[in-house]
C-alpha cells in the first residue's frame, strides 16, 4: 500500500516535470508576446526592404522569426485557452483547437516560410528577401483569416 | 444625340468612373484575399477608390442629368411605381438606384475602415496613426466583415444585368460603354467642363487626404550610438 502510494506520487511528479503545466493566462500572454515580437521583426524587415537595405538588421529580424516559428508554439495552445486574457483578451477561434490537420498544415507552411526567409536573409539578396517576406506574410494571413475572431 | 433614336444617358466621366471602379474593386478583392506583398497594392488601389468615390459624390450633384442623385433618388413612391410597372424613365431605375447607393455606401465604409486598418502582419492603412490601436483593430474587423456585403452586392448587380439582358431584353452594358441608348427621351444635359474640373480637384484632394502625406513626419530616429549594440 505504502509502495503503491509512493509510486503514484512519483508518477505524478514525473508527469509534472515532463509537461510543465502551463497556466492558461501565461500561455496566452506568451503567445501574444511571441506574435508581438514577430510583428516587430516583420516591421523591421519591411522598413529595410522598402528603404535602405541593411543586411545585418534583416538577418537579426529574420532569425528572431525563425527561432519563434521553430519554438513549438503549439505547446502554448493548451486546452481551455481558447478563451481568456493574457495581455489582452485572446482572439483565437475555438476551431483552432479542433481543426488539427488544417492548423498543422498552416503551422508547417509558416515554419517553412520562416526558415526560407532566414535563409535568404543570410545571403543579403534584397529581392529574394522581399519575396520570402511576402510569402511569410501570406502564411500569417491564412491563420488570421481562419482562426482569429474578426 | 446626333440621330433621333439615340439618347445620351451616361456622360463620359460617369462611364469612366464606373469602369475604373469595377477594375479597382476586382483588384481590391483579389489583393485583399491573397495578401502577402500584394497588400501594398491593396493600399494603393484603395487610394484610387478614395478619389473615385469622392468624384462620384460630387458628380452626383454637378454631373449631367442621369448621373445626378436627385434624378434617380429611390423614394418609396418611385420604387412602388416601378414595382407596379409604371416607371418610364431613363438612367437608373428605382431598384437600380438602391443598388447604386448601397454600393457607394459599402465602398465608403470599406474606404474609411481600410484607411485606419492594420493586418497584424506588416501593413497598416495610411491614417492608422490617427486612431488608437484598439479602434484600428475594430475598424479592421468591420473591413473584413463588410467585404462580404460588397461581394453580395456585386453579385446582385451582375445578376440584375443578366436578368435585364435575358428576360427583359434590355442590354444595360452597351449604354454604360457607349453612353447612349436606343430610343427617344430627354438626353443628358449639364456636367460641363467646370463641373468636371471641380469634381476632379475634389477627388485629388481626397486622395491626398487619404494618403496621409499631410501627417507630420515621425520624429527622426535617435542616432544609433544611443542604443546599446546588443
Amino acid at each position: 500500500m505504502k509502495n503503491k502510494l509512493m509510486l503514484a506520487l512519483l508518477a505524478t511528479a514525473l508527469t509534472a516535470t515532463a509537461h510543465a503545466q502551463v497556466k492558461t493566462e501565461d500561455a496566452i500572454k506568451w503567445r501574444q508576446s511571441a506574435y508581438a515580437t514577430m510583428g516587430w521583426s516583420m516591421a523591421r524587415i519591411k522598413a529595410n526592404v522598402e528603404g535602405t537595405y541593411n543586411k545585418d538588421e534583416v538577418i537579426k529580424a529574420a532569425n528572431v522569426i525563425q527561432a519563434i516559428a521553430n519554438s513549438g508554439m503549439g505547446a502554448l495552445y493548451v486546452p481551455g485557452s481558447d478563451k481568456g486574457k493574457g495581455w489582452v483578451d485572446t482572439r483565437v477561434k475555438p476551431e483552432l483547437f479542433t481543426d488539427g490537420a488544417k492548423v498543422g498544415k498552416i503551422a508547417g507552411d509558416f515554419n517553412q516560410a520562416a526558415n526560407e526567409l532566414a535563409k535568404v536573409a543570410a545571403t543579403g539578396d534584397a529581392g529574394a528577401v522581399k519575396n520570402a517576406f511576402g510569402k511569410l506574410g501570406g502564411t500569417c494571413k491564412s491563420c488570421h483569416d481562419d482562426y482569429r475572431n474578426k | 444625340m446626333n440621330s433621333n433614336n439615340r439618347t445620351l444617358v451616361w456622360d463620359l466621366p460617369t462611364r469612366l468612373f464606373h469602369w475604373l471602379l469595377a477594375l479597382a474593386v476586382i483588384g481590391l478583392v483579389v489583393t485583399g484575399k491573397v495578401g502577402g506583398n500584394l497588400i501594398d497594392w491593396h493600399g494603393r488601389i484603395g487610394l484610387v477608390v478614395a478619389g473615385l468615390i469622392v468624384f462620384r459624390l460630387v458628380w452626383g450633384v454637378l454631373g449631367s442629368t442621369y448621373a445626378r442623385f436627385a434624378t434617380f433618388f429611390p423614394t418609396p413612391g418611385r420604387i412602388a411605381a416601378y414595382l407596379r410597372g409604371e416607371w418610364r424613365g431613363l438612367g437608373h431605375n428605382p431598384l437600380g438606384a438602391l443598388s447604386v447607393f448601397a454600393l457607394i455606401g459599402v465602398l465608403t465604409v470599406q474606404l474609411l475602415t481600410g484607411l485606419v486598418a492594420n493586418d497584424d502582419i506588416a501593413f497598416a492603412g495610411p491614417l492608422h496613426d490617427l486612431v488608437g490601436r484598439d479602434f484600428s483593430n475594430l475598424a479592421t474587423s468591420w473591413h473584413r466583415l463588410a467585404v462580404n456585403v460588397l461581394i453580395v452586392l456585386v453579385v446582385l448587380h451582375l445578376a440584375a444585368i443578366m436578368f435585364y439582358a435575358h428576360v427583359k431584353k434590355d442590354n444595360l452594358v452597351k449604354p454604360m460603354v457607349r453612353g447612349w441608348k436606343e430610343g427617344g427621351g430627354e438626353p443628358a444635359r449639364g456636367g460641363g467642363l467646370v463641373a468636371l474640373l471641380v469634381a476632379l480637384a475634389l477627388a485629388a484632394a481626397a486622395v491626398y487626404a487619404a494618403s496621409g502625406a499631410w501627417l507630420p513626419e515621425p520624429p527622426p530616429p535617435p542616432p544609433a550610438v544611443t542604443t546599446p549594440a546588443w
